[in-house]
């Protein structure tokens, strides 16, 4: 972390809850957003299987070809002509798989082949038109269905359903188990549901025929790597494609996977020497806009009759779909939070990677660290209950104590700070936990069942890429890092272009309080371009926005440009006013000699210097105030299955709540919600305090309501927000938030990730809240979503959720 | 919206509409605020050749008051819009089961713009009005080319989305009669606030003499393919004083002779239990309106 009196020559705005300046034009409908560019496009429909598995035996367009108003057609045969295979990350099994399926389909609503026309509507009433012969084959859709040992396979080539089946061990497990007085286990299974973000998947290619060269505009979240994946997979070189991403509405992950619909959108501008444009529809987002999956976690806690944790061993199935770019992916970074908040020595892990007929994987906020969270989380009340402790208590003996910090996980993962028990200490304060226990056995006798849950959890940030690869060897990415540049124009204004991109954080707004404190001006004088162009942008690898990133590396890179920019700002100035730099202070747009208040020089004045009388300017000095800078997270180790860091920020936080349980009707009610967070310094509380909301609330649709149900013949059967149900903000809770600022020493600015904390930690919280009002009736809690009809189930027959 | 090619009329008047209807009808809808019939369109579930939108026309959209004789009732147009039923000082002071009811059909967007008409014509197997209908006895005024005619609530609803209307009839008013008696209460099981109802429970009762039950009428929606008069619990009911065990034990007849159905939101056997929880439920809230 930096000294933030030589970083910031004001302090009027980094801290501040500034109002997000990027609000009014979206709520006004003047955003930038793909389907707003305007251009005389083309339109894109895409075919898509109706059958989970099957083999596809003939396609006939001839009918859809010849419709009026159609431009062109692709296949998917046609496609696998034409492109590269799609890489897989984690995996280790071989999974050939196209972006566009060729001889096989694996999910219901893989893209089969695609028709442009002159509008949209032309182009869905053609794909009527085209003719598939299908061969049905045996769908695999559940977990223990592509383990049965005469499962159909998705891949032959590999021989398995199973691609990725890696154990890791650290620390002396063995021992833990000898030690232990008790070994509490427990099978949890966590259904599958996902991000639904305002704007669906949306893209715009051109085709350039002269050079043979294509620009895409698409709300992509992972620009650096898709500008890869895109190149390898059409097999063009880097200076053929050129990708622009304008304003995206929402991602959380899922916009990462938008590439291989790129990869078919140029083949077809390519065909039709116009631009073709594609924008999701919700139902088609549905099907195959990406899951997370769903999963089935065997977990073992070894423990001493005191409470004391000894080892944490976990067999981890993912039913990650069909999707072999990202497969794999749930269960290695776990090891983010393998052990939560918890000083567990010893720890193994069994992480495998299923592959079945259910729709693409990939990641959404927290991969697989809800998950983990939750299980974690479930299994310390099932733990306190055997021991007969307050699930409060248990938690404070297990915790990592603020003296240990920075703490380092038997796996390698390094916790950078943070006071674990004096978060939970002040949520129950917050919550007034001893009251509501009160208040729980009163309403007991009246027959009204409230339930009090607790959940303490880990939020890392900033993926080390690397970690993907502890399966396969040396990776393509390692480590993290986002590139910047600053520059100060003729008018002596501040503009930044950064290498991620926004999905609705209000990345511009907190750049330009960064910059503001940094040069002594105010926001409204810094503008940020929320656009990335990959020509243009100053992008890695690694640019885009995902893993909590930008308040790390993303802010890092633009300290580092606005350095270099104020650095040189300085010596033009110092050169101007003939002054030594070190007597040199900013102040409201002006460079002034704190020796000599007289002598100053407003930016305005240097810009025109470094811009137009640049023979005034210091010697050997290059004119012009642009400077670029990456910035790199200092923390990631190298790729090593011993030692590795899969992530680089450690926020924490504890959920405190309370429910009410209609044990007729198996409806949930929130009494109280409280979250106390810590991520470090924030540099803007107003948005750190909305993500913390949205975030809990996408939680609390995954344990009350969103499910993606498949039948067993693998139809997805929640197509419209009316099956996929996303909380709305009728039932919600009226949140109360705590906040604690242990200041991450390894960032620039001490901050740490802030986004997913409220998806991770409000599962566990939940469902322990719940479990905790059946308790009455002696009902467990194992699985996920707390549906009514479960609820009310298992107080009448099962006695388990 | 990608729906598939329709023409779409306006009609600004019944006759033109009934006009366009009987020229069309097999192929196609009547419009009357969209809040179902868009969905299904921008699905591409419905494929009507011609749209007809009733918005044009006037005359359609009143909640007064009649009197017919001794007899006083409520006439709604087929148009009037579920906020307008819910804000209505009228129906809030003589008819409250209306409101009380349109208040809780899916959100504000929908309550703006979905039509008490259209809910009953389109007869959604879980719309909320239907219920609220059935339990008042209202009547249905289905406007023709051969005329007008009146369908008690009762016999309008005849499966999935089918109703007693002939492809050639509009439904243009819904008549509720009054009475000073009448305690009523509406309440739906449902996953959020906006959802269709996993079961919705509509009763209006009448006391007698001695805390007994003179007079009840139940609909019930959400449970098979059609809204439905409850009859063979009503008549378990009347008559009796009406506690927890009386109700409890006639509870069973809600679904009677009823093929619950069963889907990813409940399966039959938990709709079923709903509706015996939330029938209860509803009686003991209308004995205390």
């Amino acid at each position: 972390m930096m000294d933030f009196d030589q970083l910031f020559v004001t302090r009027n705005w980094v801290g501040k809850p500034v109002r997000r300046n990027e609000d009014v034009r979206f709520v006004k409908g003047e955003g930038r957003y793909v389907d707003d560019l305007a251009m005389d496009c083309a339109q894109v429909a895409i075919l898509r299987s109706i059958f989970a598995h099957a083999r596809v035996k003939r396609i006939d367009v001839s009918r859809a070809a010849a419709m009026k108003g159609v431009l062109a057609v692709v296949t998917g045969p046609e496609v696998a002509g034409q492109t590269k295979p799609i890489a897989p990350r984690a995996i280790t099994k071989p999974a050939t798989q196209f972006v566009m399926a060729s001889e096989k389909v694996r999910y219901v609503g893989e893209p089969i082949a695609a028709v442009v026309a002159e509008d949209r509507y032309l182009a869905e009433d053609a794909l009527d038109l085209i003719d598939v012969d299908y061969e049905p084959l045996p769908a695999v859709v559940r977990i223990e269905d592509a383990l049965r040992a005469d499962a159909p396979l998705l891949f032959d080539e590999a021989a398995s359903n199973v691609l990725l089946d890696d154990t890791l061990e650290h620390g002396d497990i063995k021992r833990a188990y000898q030690e232990a007085d008790l070994v509490i286990k427990e099978k949890f299974h966590v259904h599958r549901y996902s991000s639904t973000p305002l704007e669906n998947w949306a893209m715009i290619a051109r085709h350039d025929k002269a050079s043979d060269s294509f620009v895409v505009w698409a709300n992509d979240q992972q620009p650096g790597r898709s500008v890869v994946n895109v190149c390898n997979t059409l097999q063009i070189p880097t200076n053929r494609f050129r990708l622009i991403v304008p304003d995206s509405g929402g991602g959380f992950g899922i916009k990462l996977a938008i590439w291989p619909y790129m990869v078919i959108l140029c083949l077809l501008a390519k065909k039709v020497n116009k631009p073709v444009k594609w924008i999701q529809t919700r139902r088609e987002h549905l099907l195959g806009g990406t899951h997370a999956p769903d999963c089935q976690v065997e977990l073992e806690l070894p423990m001493k009759k005191d409470g004391t944790i000894l080892g944490l061993s976990m067999k981890d199935y993912e039913n990650d779909g069909s999707f072999v770019h990202t497969a794999g992916i749930y269960g290695l970074i776990k090891f983010a939070t393998l052990v939560g908040c918890y000083n567990i020595k010893a720890t193994r892990a069994q992480m495998l990677s299923i592959a079945t007929n259910k729709g693409p994987t990939v990641q959404n906020r927290g991969v697989g660290k809800p998950t983990m969270i939750f299980v974690l989380e479930r299994a310390m009340d099932i733990a306190a209950k055997q021991l007969g402790l307050d699930p409060a208590e248990i938690r404070f003996r297990n915790f990592v104590q603020p003296e240990q910090m920075p703490y380092t996980t038997p796996s390698g993962e390094i916790y950078e700070s943070g006071n674990y028990p004096e978060c939970l200490r002040k949520a129950l304060a917050l919550s007034h936990y001893e009251e509501l226990k009160k208040q729980q056995a009163e309403m007991r006798k009246q027959g009204r069942y409230l339930g009090i849950g607790i959940s303490a959890g880990i939020e890392p940030g900033t993926s080390n890429l690397g970690y993907y690869y502890t399966s396969r060897g040396i990776p393509e990415y390692t480590g993290n890092a986002e590139g910047a540049i600053v520059g100060i124009d003729y008018d002596g204004n501040a503009n930044v272009i950064v290498g991620s991109v926004d999905t609705g954080q209000g990345h511009a707004t907190t750049i330009a309080q960064v910059v503001s404190d940094m040069l002594g001006i105010s926001p409204e004088r810094v503008s940020v371009d929320n656009q990335l162009d990959s020509l243009i942008s100053p992008f890695l690898g690694h640019s885009g926005a995902y893993s909590n990133k930008f308040n790390d590396v993303d802010l890092g890179a633009v300290i580092r440009a606005t350095e270099k920019i104020r650095n040189k700002m300085l010596t033009i100035a110092a050169h101007a006013l003939q002054s030594d730099v070190a007597d040199l202070k900013l102040n409201n747009g002006t460079i002034y000699s704190a020796k000599d208040n007289s002598k100053k020089v407003s930016f305005r004045e240097i810009a025109a210097l470094a811009y137009k009388k640049i023979l005034y300017l210091p010697e050997g000095l290059e004119p012009g105030l642009k400077e670029i800078a990456y910035y790199k997270n200092p923390m990631a180790k190298l790729p090593n299955k011993e030692n590795f860091n899969v992530q680089l920020t450690h926020s924490n936080s504890v959920h405190v709540v309370a429910v009410e349980v209609d044990v007729e009707t198996g409806e949930i009610a929130f009494r109280k919600y409280v979250i106390v967070h810590d991520c470090g310094n924030q540099v803007n509380p107003a948005i750190v305090d909305g993500m913390t909301i949205g975030s809990t609330v996408h939680g609390i649709g995954g344990v009350l309501l969103e499910e993606f149900v498949y039948d067993e013949d693998g139809q997805l059967l929640t197509t419209t927000f009316m099956d996929y149900m996303k909380p709305v903000a009728a039932g919600l809770p009226q949140f109360e938030l705590g906040h604690m600022y242990s200041p991450c020493p390894y960032t620039l600015l001490g901050t740490k990730s802030a986004g997913e904390g409220g998806a991770i930690g409000s599962l566990a919280a939940v469902a322990n809240a719940v479990e905790d009002a059946l308790s009455p009736f002696g009902v467990k809690v194992t699985s996920l979503p707390l549906s009514p009809e479960k609820v009310v189930r298992a107080i009448r027959e099962t006695k388990v959720i | 919206m990608i729906p598939p090619q329709f023409e779409y009329f306006r009609p600004a008047s019944l006759p033109e509409a009934l006009a366009l209807l009987s020229t069309y009808a097999d192929d196609a809808k009547v419009l009357a605020g969209g809040q179902s019939l868009i969905s299904l369109l921008k699905l591409r579930l419905a494929n009507p050749k011609y749209l007809i939108d009733l918005g044009g026309i006037g005359g359609l959209n009143y909640i007064r008051k009649e009197t017919d004789g001794q007899a006083e009732r409520i006439a709604m147009g087929a148009m009037t819009t579920y906020a307008e039923i819910k804000g209505s000082s009228l129906l809030q002071s003589r008819c409250p089961l209306l409101p009380q009811t349109a208040s809780v059909v899916g959100d504000v967007q929908v309550r703006n713009l979905g039509t008490l008409g259209g809910s009953l014509a389109h007869a959604d197997p879980a719309g909320d009005m239907p219920a609220a209908i059935l339990a008042l006895g209202a009547e249905l005024k289905a406007v023709g080319p051969k005329g007008e005619r009146w369908i008690k609530a009762e016999d309008f609803f005849l499966g999935f989305y089918a109703t007693a209307l002939s492809p050639h009839e509009i439904l243009t008013e819904i008549r509720v009669p009054l009475s000073a008696k009448r305690k009523s209460a509406y309440i739906k099981a449902a996953r959020r606030p906006s959802d269709f109802a996993l079961v919705g429970i509509a009763v209006c009762l009448e006391a007698g003499q001695g805390g007994t039950c003179e007079r009840i009428a139940v609909g019930v929606t959400g449970v098979t393919d059609k809204p439905y008069r409850a009859k063979s619990l009503e008549a378990k009911l009347k008559g009796k004083k009406l506690d927890r065990e009386t109700i409890e034990a006639a509870a069973p007849a809600v679904t009677e002779g009823v093929d619950v159905i069963g889907n990813i939101h409940a399966s039959a056997d938990f709709r079923s239990h709903l509706a015996r929880v939330y029938l209860y439920r509803t009686i003991q809230a209308a004995s205390q309106s």
